[in-house]
Order: C-alpha cells, then structure tokens, then sequence
C-alpha cells in the first residue's frame, strides 16, 4: 500500500462529500419551501419576511448561499434548525450517538451470524445445512425492515410479551432496560445483510475451495481444520470486507425505518421529521452526516483490503 | 529387503468414469501402472485422455461423482484404496506428494512461501514451527533458491515464476516421500525457465531416488526425462514401453501418429520464398507505451514511467513471406501484433504496400481488408451469441466479393475442411480445434495479403496443432499471403518459417533466417533460448 | 427459445421463481375477475373477520375483503416496482456504457461522481426526492428509479467493460467495423444477459422500497390499496386482527422472493456455454 493509494483515495472521500453536498444543496434548494415563512408564520408582514431572507442571505445567488452553508459544515456549524430555532449540530450529533450504538451493535450481530452460517454452507455444500442457510437467505433479503420490525413487536413484544415494544433509553442510564430495548431494532436491521452476507460468505468460500492453491494444501496433506481456515477463510473473507461495507448504505437506509417504528431518537428519526416539517438545515446535515459515515467506513475497508491482500499493486 | 522387491506405486486394472446427468462417462479404462524405487514413469496424453485423472486417483482426490471399479492402487505395501480419509491425509504430503501444473495458483496468494513449506514438515516431521523454518531454509537451499531465509518471507507475487516452482518442488521433496506426481511441471513456464526446472528435477531425481510418476504432453520431454512412457488415449493404456525402445519402433498407431505430430525443424513445410525487391510491410521505430500520467503524480512530483511494450522495433517483410516471432510471455510479441491491426496504439511507422501507417485513421479499408488476425484462444475469439452463418457472414458482407455469402460461406468451410452444415451452429458446439478453423476461415474470406497468427496453436492438442498447420501453410501456398507467426514453439517456428524475430521485453533481439538460427555467432540470448529447447523426440533417440 | 425456457426451468431455483412471478402476473392482470368482492367495498358488519369460505383472507376494520385488495394491489406495487426498474436500469445501462464508452478522463469523473451518489442510501435518496416532488404513488416510482441509477450505471459499465477487452470485439474492430455494429451486434447481445438478471433481481428490491415508502407515508396514499400502505394501516388494529398484517406483508415477501428466485434462475440459463 502506496502513500499516493492514500492520498488518491482520502481525494476520493473528499470528492464524494463535495458531490453530496451540492446534491443535497441543490435538492433543498428546489423545495417548495420558504425558510422565513416557515420561521415567522404564515401571518408576518411582508417587511418583515423581506428582513430576516435579507438577514439570512436567501437573496443571494445559489453560489453565494451554497458557499456560505458549506463553510459552515467545514466549521461544524449546521446552521439553525428551522423549526425549533436551536442549532442544528448538536442534537443530531447526540441523536447520531444513538444510530451508531444501533448500527454497530447490528453490524456485530451481521458477523457473528453471517460469517458462521456462510461457512457452514459452504462446508455443507448441498447438505441440510446449506439448503436451510440458502432458504433462510432468500427469506431475509426478501422482507423489507419494516415487516420484520411490525411481525417482531407483533410477536415478541404485543403476543408474548417478552420485550418492549418500542422506545429507548441510552445504555449509560440502564443499560439493562437499554439492551432490553434495543433487542429488537438490531435484529430486525441485521436480517437483510446476514442474509446477503451469509450467502457472499458461502459463494466465496465454494469458490477459493476450488482454486488450484486450496486442492494442493489438500494434497500435501495438511489437517482439514487448517486448510479450511488458513488457506480457505483468509482468501474468502477478504472480498467479504468491501461487500459489508457497501452494505453499510443498505444499513443506514433500515436504521431510518427501524428507529421511525421503535421510536428510537437517532439521526433517522430526525430526517424524517425534518423532511415532513420541510427543515432544510437538518435535513442537508442529517443527508451529509449520513454520507460522510458510508464514506469513512468505505475508506476505512479499502485500507483494511489494501492492507490485508498485499498482492495488489496500487499506484 | 523385501520392499525393495515390491514396486513403490502398483496400479492394477484400474477403472473410473464420472456420474453425468446422462449417463456415466468413462475416463480410465483398465490401467496398469508400476513404478520401481529411482525410476520415471511418464504419462503421455493428449486433452482429456484421463492423465489427470490418474494423478487424482492415485492421491484419493476424486469428485464426488466419481466411480471406481474394484482396481487396486498400492503404495509399497499399503492398499490407498482401503485408507480412509484420516489416513490418505497422513500419507499425502509424507509417502507421496505432487508437484502441480501453474505455480501462479497452486500457491496460496496471501501466505508466506516459507509457511507453505513450513506447514508440510510441522504436520508430518512433528516439528516446532522454529524447526520447521530452518528446515525450510535448507530445502530451499537445495533446489536452487540464491537467497533461501529472504525466499521465505516473501510472499508468492513477490518472486518469478521459476522461483515459485523451485518452492513448490522444494514442498514436494520435503519430506522424503516415496513417490511424486509430477503433473506437467513445466508447461506454465518459459522455454529457458522450463529447462532449468527439468535440470533440476534430474538432479534431485537422481539424489533422493524417488519413484516419479511423470505427466505430460509433450513426448518430446518425455522421451529426454522418463526411463518408460505409458501412452494414453481416451483412458487406456494402448502402449507401455522403455523410453528408448519406444521412440525407435512405436508399435500403436496412435503413439506412431503423436511421434509425427511433435513439430521438427529439419523437416521444413514451407516452399522457399521468391525474392521480391519491394517489401510488402515495413516497420520503422514502433514503439507501444502503456499508462497514462496521474494527477497523484504530478501533485508528487514524480516523473511518469510508462510501461513499454515495444521499444523502436524495425523489421521488413516481403511478400508472401512466413515471418516467425518467438519470445518468452511479456516479450512484447502479441503487442506488435496489436499494434499492426490496430488494436494497440503506436509511436513510429507501418509502411504497407507502400503507403505510409502512423495511426488507427490510416488504416482505411483497404488495410483492413489486407491484414487480418487470429487470436490464440478460439473460445474468446468468436462471439458465443453468433451463429458461424453470421461470424463468417461480416467480412463478406465488409469487404464484397462476387458471388452468394452464404455459398461462399460454405465453400470457405470446406477449404478449412469443415462439413458445410456447421454453417448454422453456434461457437459452443463445435471442438477447440474446429472453432480455431472458423477463425481461420473468418481470416481468409477477405482474401488478405497479410495474416498475423498470434500463438493460434498453443491452447490446442498435438495432433490438432498439426493439421491446423497443414491447413495455414496449404492456404499460404493456395493465396501467397504473407504470415507474422507468433508462438513460443521454437520447433514449431523454425518448420514454417523462412525468418524468425527474436524479442526479449519489449526488444527486437534480432532476426534471422529459419536455417541459420542455430549458427554460433546468433547473439547471446537467442543461443540460450535455442539451447533450452528440447529436441524432437526421434532425433533425439536415433 | 423452448430450449432456453427448459434450462430456466430445470433449475429449481429457475422454476420456483417462474411459478411465483407467474401467479404475480395472473393476479395483475386478472385480479378483478378473480374476486367477488371491490376492493373498497366496505361491509360494516364484517369487520375483522378471519380467513373464512367466503373471505378466504378474512377482511379488514372497515369490513374491506383482503384478498380483493391484495389483488388490486398486485397492479400498483408489482407494476410501479417493475416499471421504476426498467426506467432507472435503462438510465444506469445509458450511464454506465456511455461513461465505458467514452474511457479515459470522462469515464474516471462520470464513476467517481457516481460512487459519490451511491454514498447516499438509496432508501434516503428516494426520501428526499419524493419530498421533492411530492407524496405520491407517480413520484415514488421516480423516486427509486432515480435511487436505482447509479448502482445499475456501475454494473452496466463493468458488464461492458469485460464485453469491451474480449477477443471477438478485438476481431471486430481489426476488420475495421463500424462502431454501430460492434456495440449492437458483438457486445449488446453480451451486455444484455447480466443486466436483465441483475434487473430482475432489482425489482425485489423495487418491490420494498415501493412499500417502505408507502409504510412511511411517502408513496401511495389512502385509500389506496397498496401493500405498503395496508401494512402501515393494519398496525393500529393489531390487536384486533393480526390477519390484516399478515396478509399483505406475506405478499411483499412472496413477490420479493420470487424475483430473486427468478434472477438466480435466469442467471444460470442465460449462460451460452452450459
């Protein structure tokens, strides 16, 4: 791994975020939205709404306005929000605090799932197991979140009662009733990549179990359990890192459903408030916010990738 | 001794075919194999003879829907075929190994090559990973390897290709097994590589004295390696023989037929050419650089190296002359190719027929119509969606000519002595051998004055290759096309071609006339490719 | 043609998924003759009736036969899911063989500005441009059309490029062919077969996002009978018929199943040399 493999791809990551941040600019632009009508009310003067656009610079050219919100963003200031009048920043840094412990503890529960039924599958190939993991797959990529979230409250919280079925409480509080709560919402975003990744995971692994390279660490007579692992896993993982990654987006879009269902207050739930409410500042935050996070994680894979498969020659 | 009686691999009346939706499909037929201590079976077949086959069923790694018969394999004493799986793991590595075919695949890409040879003395020498590595490092020692404790820690994209099989035959030996598989050891190598591997092998062979089952399709090596060749064909066994006496009084007529097959420069297929004074190609200063500066680059200050893939090469060619190209892979053959047809752009001047070349905008029509291509692999080369009706339709419909398509179409097809009705069948269903025939037949309805055959042989079997090139030089004779001919068959070349083009990365080495390759004064490189080569079978045994 | 459908329907995924996209499209296209009842035929007292002879699905709060509106809503969902694939695949395949086409500087900015676009969830972006233009069933069709573009322009341009570096193109292009001709008769027959399969298991996807968005409030609207939607209005009367729920979610998971069966089916019988 090159320094300028770096530096290309640290230029790609800013590229990125300037593409999404004149995407989600230009998209909040052309809603049919008045900011100081939204601000003032419906029955504030003429005078006064020409003052505050002036104040807030909604006469300037679109270039001016984007430079001077994107300055902004450089500096960590979102802007206000225009419904509660407080600055946008904060509460969706906390209420990203809330996605994240979502997401991670979902993306564990992917791999700690995923990888052993992908292997097991594969292993198994054709067996029971593997056409139980293949059936299992096809269901989990074919129920969108908020099916399994209504059938798991309907089911395990409404019909047996055994967990609530909705709201959040941080961890740091009660970290028994957040757990509790969180159950739920992790499982139900986790289903779709265990069932994508468990199948990349089985489809890998058939394939390198195949290769030239795993038959000859068989035929030198190597233990099963090492050619499974040292010379089958490795190879096969390592793809499985930039397709998880990607899946990343997939994850971000089922947070939003799942937090609007469970009524957790994460990032999610505010863009969609804030898209009902027409709120620009946090709805360009929350997009940005949600970009930037696909696009550290997907560079953070990269790396990871570079670094692991040291063929590759980048320049 | 008593084992010294016993033969260290006893194949006999071996059968396996494979379950198929239709049907089983034989693959081995009632073999019979034995291989003493110190002694070199080899394995000669063509694709699909089940030589492969055999190697597998020897080290107990069959398919799933594989079916044996009640045959017996026995190493030494021990019936493999009784073994279980626990046991064939235990033997595999220890009693027998194997040495395999590409040394690019057959080595895990993200292990150290010292852990892969490390790996087989920890599971069966019982020793600690510390031990296992010096041991390494001496194995490594042994076959060659320069630089043995840095050989370890390197991992496998990082060393040659040589080096790589030096390492793979390194793990074979390790262990002092009693009998090695060598499944085509050499034929993913270079021709100078290859011959320092088969040294190699002939030194160890005659150190350890293991039993070496040797596979391969090419009777020529065989005939310089092995004590004895089995000949098989479709499965069976149909001649076994001390090496020697076999190549003097071949009794089959298919081992008389693979014994005429191998290519032999002294027997020359070609007319001698007609001195022209005008040349019809003339190539002046081409030059083929790959890559493209980066903006990283520039931001670093770093000066831009393209890769070169020919550097200034100069070379004439008359009419209907066979111009032959050898050179190891990477040696810029196929990019000149490309570049002549337009596929590769190009610094420098083609001169055809007198009309000057510099780029992909001169080549009008009528160059098009003039120089034609055919790629190695038939498979790639013809669209898998075309009927053959269509593939050959396009340069008829292209570049006109009197006469029905369709009918020109299936006279062409008997020229390349295919049965007219292939006419509306798809690529898939035809053999290798008769795809390579369509491209061949694509290449010649333009009637062109120059066809650039680029390694058109190397992906097809002996016998095929033979009667590929009596239909290439039989329509050479009928149009007087001039050939480029690019292989890394050196025999092969030296049979059709009136010169011969040595390259060497990117570099024309020099040119020469077919006869006079072998004279003393031929320039370094050259002499050390021709003394790599390996003679054909017959004149070597006379 | 027959022996391209025997293939599809000799594996079993290929045959399942036949079957199940088969019933999709008898129920779109006869779902009114099949039912007795209109899909907003409300009968005050049969109200949360289980399944039963005569509602086989049972009915809903307002008394609505759920089986007739499943059926009825077979037109919207699977129709706007179908047609939302094929306008944003076309985009993409436009998109992405056009940016492989070109090569060089403009392919490397037209696919980096795309990776850039897919760094917002598709789920998201579909949110923002519904917003955009507004809650309804048309714009929630654009809306994940537009979603589905750049994924389907990268595949496309990946397909294309493999189709671009394979001999016969290099044969074609040394017999000095037009370029009209390489592109529509020696690639796009090549290019065609992974993107229909990739379409076809777009479309499951399609099928979800359609409802997700209608579960949010941002597609179909009431009374609309759209799977999504009926799933989100069966919630508040959970407890008192969970059959409302179970029904319409079932169907959204069938549908979605069955496109990625027939994918994976079409997959494997599309290949030329098997």
């Amino acid at each position: 791994m090159s320094a300028s493999y770096i530096l290309k791809r640290v230029a790609l990551t800013f590229y990125t975020l300037f593409v999404v941040s004149v995407l989600v600019f230009g998209i909040t632009q052309i809603l049919p939205a008045d900011a100081a009508v939204m601000m003032l009310g419906e029955n504030a003067t003429p005078e006064a709404l020409e003052a505050l656009r002036q104040q807030m610079g909604l006469n300037d050219p679109v270039w001016l306005q984007y430079l001077h919100w994107a300055g902004g963003v450089i500096r960590w200031d979102f802007g206000i929000s225009m419904r509660t009048g407080q600055p946008v920043g904060p509460a969706l840094f906390s209420a990203l605090g809330t996605s994240l412990t979502l997401a991670v503890l979902a993306l564990a529960l992917m791999l700690v799932l995923a990888v052993p039924m992908g292997i097991i599958a594969a292993v198994r190939r054709g067996k029971l197991a593997d056409l139980a993991v293949g059936f299992l797959s096809y269901v989990g990529v074919s129920l969108p979140e908020f099916v399994t979230a209504t059938l798991a409250v309907l089911l395990i919280a409404d019909f047996w009662g055994w967990l609530p079925p909705a709201g959040y409480i941080p961890l740091t509080q009660d970290f028994v009733g957040g757990i509790e709560r969180l159950i739920l919402p992790v499982t139900v975003v986790s289903v779709m990549m265990i069932a994508h990744v468990s199948r990349m995971v089985r489809s890998e692994l058939v394939d390198v179990m195949h290769t030239d390279y795993v038959r000859a660490a068989r035929l030198k007579g190597l233990h099963p359990r090492r050619v499974l692992f040292r010379h089958g896993l490795r190879n096969a993982l390592l793809p499985t890192i930039t397709i998880v990654a990607l899946d990343v987006g997939y994850l971000l879009g089922g947070v939003i459903v799942v937090e609007e269902i469970f009524s957790i207050p994460g990032i999610g739930r505010s863009l969609m408030s804030a898209i009902q409410a027409r709120d620009l500042p946090v709805i360009q935050a929350g997009v940005m916010i949600m970009a930037a996070t696909y696009s550290i994680v997907n560079f953070a894979a990269d790396l990871m990738y570079a670094w692991l498969d040291k063929r590759i020659q980048y320049d | 001794m008593t084992t010294s009686l016993t033969p260290v691999l006893q194949v006999s009346d071996y059968s396996l075919a494979y379950r198929a939706p239709r049907g089983k499909i034989p693959v081995i037929n009632n073999i019979d194999l034995t291989i003493a201590r110190g002694e070199i079976l080899g394995l000669v077949g063509e694709s699909g003879s089940g030589k492969s086959s055999m190697a597998s069923a020897i080290m107990r790694h069959l398919p799933g829907n594989a079916e044996e018969n009640a045959g017996s394999i026995r190493l030494g004493t021990t019936d493999l075929r009784a073994q279980n799986e626990r046991a064939m793991s235990d033997i595999r590595g220890r009693r027998m190994s194997m040495v395999f075919q590409d040394p690019a695949t057959s080595l895990n890409p993200t292990l150290r090559l010292g852990e892969q040879l490390a790996e087989v003395l920890i599971r069966h020498q019982g020793m600690t990973t510390a031990q296992a590595w010096r041991e390494g490092e001496a194995r490594l020692a042994q076959v060659g390897l320069k630089t043995p404790a840095e050989m370890m820690r390197r991992l496998p994209h990082e060393v040659s290709g040589g080096e790589k099989q030096r390492v793979v035959i390194a793990t074979a030996f390790a262990c002092n097994p009693e009998l090695i598989i060598f499944d085509e050891p050499t034929t993913a190598l270079d021709v100078i590589t290859a011959r320092q591997i088969l040294d190699l092998f002939a030194e160890l062979q005659a150190q350890t004295g293991v039993a070496s089952l040797y596979i391969s399709h090419d009777l020529a090596l065989l005939s310089q390696t092995a004590n004895r060749v089995a000949v098989l064909q479709k499965g069976t066994v149909v001649e076994q023989e001390e090496t020697v006496r076999l190549f003097r009084a071949p009794n089959h007529s298919y081992t008389k037929a693979l014994i005429a097959a191998a290519p032999d420069p002294d027997k020359r297929l070609v007319q001698p050419l007609e001195e022209s004074g005008t040349p019809l190609v003339s190539v002046q200063d081409l030059s083929v650089k790959f890559g493209r500066k980066s903006w990283v680059d520039s931001l670093l200050r770093r000066d831009f190296q393209p890769v070169v893939g020919n550097q200034a090469i100069t070379l004439d060619l008359q009419p209907g002359e066979v111009l032959g190209i050898v050179g190891e892979s990477g040696s810029g053959k196929s990019t000149l190719a490309k570049a002549m047809t337009g596929l590769n752009r190009f610094d420098g001047l083609i001169e055809f027929d007198g009309k000057p070349v510099r780029g992909l905008s001169d080549m009008d029509r009528g160059y098009r119509r003039d120089v034609q291509i055919i790629f190695q692999h038939p498979d790639a080369s013809l669209n898998p969606r075309q009927r053959i009706s269509e593939i050959l339709g396009r340069p008829v419909r292209l570049y006109g000519g009197s006469g029905n398509p369709r009918e020109r179409i299936k006279s062409m097809l008997e020229r390349v002595r295919l049965p007219a009705h292939y006419i509306d069948r798809f690529p898939h269903e035809l053999s290798g051998g008769e795809k390579q025939r369509i491209a061949i037949a694509r290449a010649f309805l333009s009637n062109p004055r120059l066809v650039i055959c680029d390694e058109i042989t190397s992906a097809l079997d002996v016998s095929v290759q033979a009667s590929v090139i009596d239909l290439l030089m039989e329509l050479h004779r009928d149009t007087g096309a001039a050939y480029v001919f690019i292989t890394h068959d050196i025999n092969l070349v030296r049979q059709i071609a009136h010169r011969i083009a040595v390259m060497y990365r990117g570099d024309l080495v020099e040119i020469s006339d077919a006869e006079r390759i072998t004279d003393p004064d031929r320039a370094d490189y050259t002499r050390a490719l021709l003394a790599a080569v390996t003679p054909p079978a017959f004149t070597h045994s006379l | 043609m027959t022996d391209f459908l025997g293939r599809l329907l000799r594996t079993p995924q290929g045959f399942l998924g036949c079957l199940i996209v088969g019933l999709i499209f008898v129920a779109v296209l006869g779902g009114h003759w099949l039912t007795p009842f209109g899909p907003e035929d409300m009968q005050a007292l049969a109200r949360y009736k289980a399944p039963s002879a005569e509602h086989w699905l049972g009915t809903d709060q307002y008394g609505r036969d759920i089986l007739s509106r499943l059926l009825d809503g077979a037109r919207s969902t699977v129709v706007m899911a179908v047609a939302a694939t094929v306008i944003g695949t076309l985009g993409g395949a436009i998109l992405g063989t056009g940016s492989a086409y070109l090569g060089g500087r403009a392919d490397e900015f037209i696919m980096r500005t795309v990776d850039a676009v897919m760094a917002i969830p598709s789920l998201l972006l579909a949110l923002l441009v519904v917003s955009l233009l507004g809650s309804n069933s048309a714009n929630a069709l654009l809306a994940i059309a537009i979603a589905f573009m750049p994924s389907m322009a990268r595949i496309s341009r990946s397909v294309a490029l493999t189709v671009r570096k394979q001999e016969y193109v290099s044969a074609a292009i040394a017999r000095g062919e037009g370029s009209g001709y390489i592109v529509l008769r020696e690639m796009l027959p090549n290019v065609i077969a992974p993107i229909v399969v990739e379409m076809t298991i777009r479309v499951s996807f399609a099928v979800m996002l359609f409802a997700t968005l209608s579960f949010l409030g941002l597609g179909a609207q009431p009374p609309a009978t759209d799977w999504g939607l009926m799933v989100s209005e069966a919630r508040q009367y959970l407890h008192r018929s969970y059959w409302i729920l179970l029904w319409p979610s079932a169907a959204i998971a069938l549908t979605a199943i069955g496109f990625n069966l027939l994918g994976d089916g079409l997959r494997d019988a599309l290949n030329p040399r098997t």
